[in-house]
């Protein structure tokens, strides 16, 4: 049988390596290099989820703080803007436009049929609001989204999470909801019913579903006409009237105090607010200009990047409240970032001390081999020669685990996938191209320093 | 290939015994297709000269030329094309791996010399052909020694140094690893040193030393 000069060469320099230490190192590359290729992984899976389930950064709303409890806030004070503060608002720092919500002044209640007909199976009911804003502030305007007086239809936009609300959390704890696809949910049949009494019904149905705006939202011509046409008074409508500085009855509207102009001691009453009834002023002071124009309670502001110093610092001076368009994503990514770290963290501790052991181990391989290397060395055998024994003899015992890693990684790849599919995410198989980089380039690593760590031991033989 | 000490005197010998040496100290030259003998007792060198000329030991004084170039300035990795193709060498302690073969020994060379008859002829001429295929460990150091001529014959060379390598062998094995040696040295049109602990093998020698 021809044995080939290199296999030769490999017999002569084989020597038993340190099992126990080899056999360490290896269990140590092996899980190393699986939990650093998963966090790699995984991290991108998971930002590659969120990014295409992520709404704008960009986008945020704003309120002013509401304290105290229920009873308290019933009688609340006004909490809209004023055309000054939304002045003020607009000139901060980094703020590039601004948008008031309108809501609805009328009570609403929704049927939404699942099954897709009405009347057909369970309803889901609820009652409901509606809000509107500047088409120019939604992140895309639906084909449907128009809305004219006696269209049939009332088009209904709901934040994309409500939907996945429904499917993990309703759907799943009722057994008469069926877990509905974006064109299934687009496609139920919605009744509105308008009024306390739900005296007016209106067809409904949701045309989209936004990853910017966390809002029930219907076009602003549909909201403009229903609130002029059902609105019902406004709490700051309301009013207290003292009669010889005793309050008179319970709280009575505008109009109906308008109604009351006529009764001769009239200019003698006061009014004073629902929300603070200390206030009073002459009750004559409603007669005069009209009511003033509705002035949102919520705003959307488009910023130019994250919130500016002088803008929080506002807010903070103002009481007022900055959310973010679905800010659980940023505690998302933080939390991932922070569990794949420490993944990656153990994965690259485990690989740094497996590097550590492999050379040492093979360093006392080398030094065991050392007569027989040293003989070669003076037969005119280089020390690259020498050295590439040892270091095929490592490349062999890497190659091996790194076969492993990869399979034990797509195999808890695929675990992972089957568990998150429950959730409906959706993961890609295989393993990215940006990882298998990544793994080339730790590769390199592990072998370039163990082949110098080989290299030295065997220049050592030819001092 | 041309052999040259300017007053070469290794450190660790006693000045007397350089004193009294016709090579230590003085200007000593092995011509290129010449065969030398060194003849001494023990401890006066021989092994110290021939690992000198093969690149093992530096700690000598003088200098040192093959073919006219100073072997301290050589390179390690001159020594590795030197080793492998220019010089080729008998040691004392043999340097052979005891858990291969004779065969594995003998084919255990980076590059093989062209210019000599097949293994198996070397080995049957040196009586050695039965014990090919046994593991080094159990041949007797006569053999080993042979196997060792063999191996140093079986590499390409232009100079053959053999540190006593007939210490070991009778007179008719002596006689038979002579002639082989020298044919395949003509051969090669290649030159030899040879070291003896006095003993002058049957061999042409066109110089002789006494260290």
């Amino acid at each position: 049988m021809v044995v080939s000069p290199k296999k030769r060469l490999q017999r002569c320099l084989q020597v038993a390596g340190p099992r126990k230490e080899i056999t360490i190192a290896s269990l140590g590359c092996l899980i190393g290099t699986t939990l650093l290729l998963l966090a790699v992984q995984l991290y991108q899976d998971a930002n590659h989820y969120l990014e295409q389930n992520e709404g704008p950064k960009n986008y945020f709303t704003m309120n002013k703080k509401v304290e105290g409890g229920a009873l308290v806030n019933l009688g609340k004070k006004d909490e809209s803007f004023s055309p000054e503060e939304l002045q003020a608002i607009q000139a901060l720092e980094g703020v590039k436009r601004i948008g008031g919500f309108t809501r609805n002044q009328f009570p609403v209640t929704v049927y939404i049929w699942p099954t897709g007909k009405v009347g057909l199976g369970s309803a889901a009911k609820a009652d409901l609001f509606f809000e509107s804003i500047p088409d120019d502030f939604l992140d895309f305007i639906p084909g449907d989204w128009h809305w004219e007086e006696n269209a049939t239809l009332v088009p209904i936009m709901v934040p994309k999470f409500y939907l996945d609300l429904w499917n993990f959390g309703l759907a799943p704890s009722r057994v008469e909801y069926p877990s509905l696809s974006t064109e299934a949910a687009t496609g139920m049949p919605i009744e509105i019913f308008i009024g306390r009494e739900r005296t007016t019904t209106l067809d409904g149905r949701f045309v989209a579903f936004s990853k910017r705006i966390n809002s029930v939202l219907v076009p602003e011509s549909f909201l403009a006409w229903a609130n002029k046409k059902f609105a019902e008074p406004a709490k700051e409508d309301f009013f207290f009237l003292w009669k010889d500085s005793v309050i008179d009855g319970p709280p009575r509207s505008r109009n109906q105090l308008l109604e009351m102009v006529e009764e001769p001691a009239f200019s003698s009453w006061k009014i004073s607010p629902l929300g603070d009834p200390a206030k009073k002023v002459p009750a004559s002071s409603l007669v005069g200009p009209g009511k003033k124009k509705a002035q949102p309670s919520r705003i959307i502001l488009e910023i130019v990047d994250t919130p500016s110093t002088a803008l929080l610092q506002f807010i903070e001076e103002n009481h007022y409240e900055l959310n973010r368009e679905f800010p659980e994503q940023d505690f998302i990514k933080k939390s991932m970032s922070g569990l794949f770290l420490g993944i990656a963290a153990v994965g690259g501790l485990l690989s740094i001390l497996s590097i550590a052991t492999f050379a040492s181990s093979f360093r006392l391989l080398v030094s065991k081999a050392s007569v027989h290397s040293r003989n070669l060395l003076l037969l005119g055998y280089s020390e690259k020669e020498i050295t590439s024994v040892f270091f095929f003899r490592f490349l062999r015992l890497f190659a091996w685990n790194l076969s492993l890693s990869i399979l034990l990684g797509i195999f808890c790849k695929y675990v992972i996938m089957n568990e998150v599919k429950e959730f409906g995410i959706v993961l890609n198989p295989w393993l990215y191209t940006n990882s298998l980089l990544l793994l080339a380039l730790y590769s390199f690593c592990f072998l370039a320093v163990n082949r110098l760590v080989i290299k030295n031991a065997v220049r050592e033989l030819t001092a | 290939m041309l052999i040259e000490l300017k007053k070469v005197a290794p450190f660790p010998l006693p000045s007397k015994v350089i004193r009294e040496s016709e090579i230590w100290d003085a200007n000593v030259s092995f011509p290129a297709k010449s065969a030398s003998l060194l003849s001494a007792q023990s401890g006066m060198g021989k092994s110290t000269l021939l690992h000198m000329i093969y690149g093992m030991r530096k700690d000598f004084s003088g200098k040192l030329l093959i073919d006219g170039q100073d072997t301290r300035g050589i390179p390690y990795q001159n020594w590795e094309d030197i080793r492998r193709s220019s010089i080729s060498m008998v040691f004392q302690d043999l340097r052979l791996f005891p858990h291969l073969s004779a065969r594995e020994n003998i084919f255990l060379i980076p590059t093989q010399n062209g210019a000599v008859p097949p293994m198996e002829e070397m080995a049957d001429r040196l009586g050695m052909n039965a014990f090919l295929d046994q593991k080094v460990f159990t041949l007797s150091h006569g053999q080993r020694q042979r196997i060792a001529i063999i191996r140093a014959l079986s590499k390409p060379f232009q100079l053959l140094l053999l540190d006593e390598p007939f210490s070991h062998l009778d007179e008719v094995n002596q006689a038979e690893a002579s002639i082989l040696i020298q044919e395949i040295t003509e051969r090669n049109d290649a030159s030899l040193i040879l070291s003896s602990l006095g003993a002058v093998p049957p061999l042409n020698f066109d110089h002789q030393y006494s260290l």
